[in-house]
């Protein structure tokens, strides 16, 4: 089982404390059975990772440090799947996974980790993602957040990791992990698709441009296409979060010497591969983020509360709430003028050709609608403010 | 003449082409007879005068923040791109 050079890892995975919340994470029969199955050896050894550690650049050591560093990939969509399967089968020790959304039919075309059985069962995608990873990878620490990134949770999200990457669909949430990225000294690997286009950079703050050096602002609403209005390829996604995903690894070993230091655009259908050179933007730009200390989407001042979901005809309202919200509730009041059903993750209601999903938190996604005064409207009409 | 190439969700103001001939020895120029030949591409790219804030334009493959912006030489063999921010990542 083992090559000469090869050293297993010889830890009691239960002294590693806070790392290995085997309880917490729902772990603990898993990893018994395989346990026994494959040897503890196996297990929690560096083994499965040797065709990995074969790679020259990586070698054992890199191994080492991928498994014992700490990623937060914001958003499980198809960018979060991707990101996701290749970091846990990777060794990443720990990977946090932050999404807002429940699974939907129209998701497996792309979202690599999720099954007809996660659609029927109204799991959210950070939950799904998370079973799934543990059962690829039972070494590793995995932890779900069912949440929406937003100012006031982001830094609480990301100040514990050595790496951030995104896995969203938006702008305002992008400039967010960018002015924490950039306050925390953090780096991050921005990707984006639409159709079968798709662009990434790894901003590392003070070293490279950061995302609003590149991108100064983003296009108004309705002024380009979405995934709604444009649609998106599996392919295309798959590319882009693998390229966030290989420089990822070269972060966590340490070994940045190849970081890519572009904005790189693919474009898949077309096959055309573009490096633009950003580099030099540094210290050039007058960025507002990186040279002059201003974060407007992490005080506050930019960001709303509400958002038009890409692709679906959805706004998000977010009222933040203390308390939890009453499920049994609200299902028998809202029972009397629409259809309606509620786990202990999410109630959903349906009336007037809208769709609500509310989660315990207050957040709410409306169906049915692109107009965020509407979206409001609903929002107080139907679940009160 | 140099080459501009036009992003996807640009080319249905530019005659459904990813790509077209335009005359000047400036990005400013270029984009100019781009914009004089196909008028709906204006607005898309300009506010007044001035690039809009989200537009960024390449002239092979340098940034021309970092050249000399709108003023930036153009050779008959060069490439001018504009480049879209990409918002999607689908959810």
């Amino acid at each position: 089982m083992k090559s000469a050079s090869f050293q297993p890892l010889r830890v009691d995975l239960s002294e590693l404390g806070g790392m290995c919340e085997w309880a917490r994470t729902g772990n603990a029969l898993h990893r018994e059975s395989v346990h026994q199955f494959l040897g503890p050896l196996v297990i929690e050894s560096l083994e499965r990772y040797s065709r990995q550690m074969r790679f020259g650049p990586l070698g054992e050591e890199g191994q080492r440090r991928i498994s014992a560093s700490r990623v937060t990939i914001c958003g499980c969509g198809a960018l979060g799947t991707v990101l996701a399967n290749h970091l846990a089968r990777a060794g990443v020790g720990f990977i946090r996974v932050v999404d807002r959304d429940f699974i939907e039919i129209h998701n497996l075309q792309r979202q690599i980790l999720f099954d007809e059985d996660d659609v029927a069962s109204n799991l959210p995608k950070a939950e799904a993602a998370a079973r799934k990873m543990r059962l690829i990878n039972s070494q590793i620490t995995v932890e779900a957040v069912v949440t929406d990134i937003d100012h006031t949770n982001i830094l609480s999200l990301v100040s514990d990791v050595d790496l951030i990457l995104d896995g969203t669909d938006n702008f305002e949430t992008r400039y967010l992990i960018n002015d924490a990225a950039v306050k925390l000294g953090k780096p991050w690997i921005f990707g984006g698709v639409i159709g079968s286009e798709g662009q990434t950079m790894t901003i590392i703050p003070g070293k490279t441009p950061c995302l609003r050096c590149v991108v100064e602002t983003s296009p108004p609403p309705g002024m380009t296409p979405t995934c709604e209005t444009a649609g998106v390829l599996g392919p295309a996604v798959s590319t882009i979060a693998s390229f966030e995903a290989i420089e990822a690894l070269k972060i966590l070993s340490g070994k940045t010497d190849s970081l890519n230091r572009d904005l790189i655009m693919v474009d898949l259908w077309n096959w055309s591969f573009r490096q633009l050179k950003v580099a030099a933007l540094l210290g050039k730009v007058d960025c507002p983020t990186c040279r002059h200390g201003k974060f407007e989407w992490l005080d506050g001042t930019m960001g709303s509360q509400t958002t038009t979901l890409c692709g679906r005809n959805a706004v998000q309202i977010s009222t933040r709430r203390d308390d939890i919200l009453d499920f049994q509730e609200m299902a028998s009041r809202l029972s009397e003028i629409g259809n309606v059903r509620h786990n202990a993750f999410m109630l959903r209601f349906e009336t007037e050709g809208h769709e609500f999903t509310v989660f315990p938190d207050g957040r709410a996604i409306i169906k049915g609608t692109n107009d965020i005064a509407k979206a409001k409207s609903l929002y107080a009409q139907f679940l009160g403010s | 003449m140099p080459l501009v190439r036009i992003p996807t969700p640009l080319r249905p103001h530019a005659g459904g082409n990813d790509s077209a001939n335009a005359a000047g020895a400036t990005v400013g120029e270029v984009l100019n007879s781009l914009t004089s030949d196909h008028p709906d591409l204006r607005s898309r790219l300009f506010d007044g005068e001035d690039l809009r804030r989200f537009v960024n334009v390449y002239v092979n493959n340098e940034d021309i923040r970092f050249l000399d912006d709108l003023d930036t030489p153009v050779a008959p063999t060069d490439e001018v791109s504009i480049i879209p921010a990409v918002a999607g990542g689908s959810v």
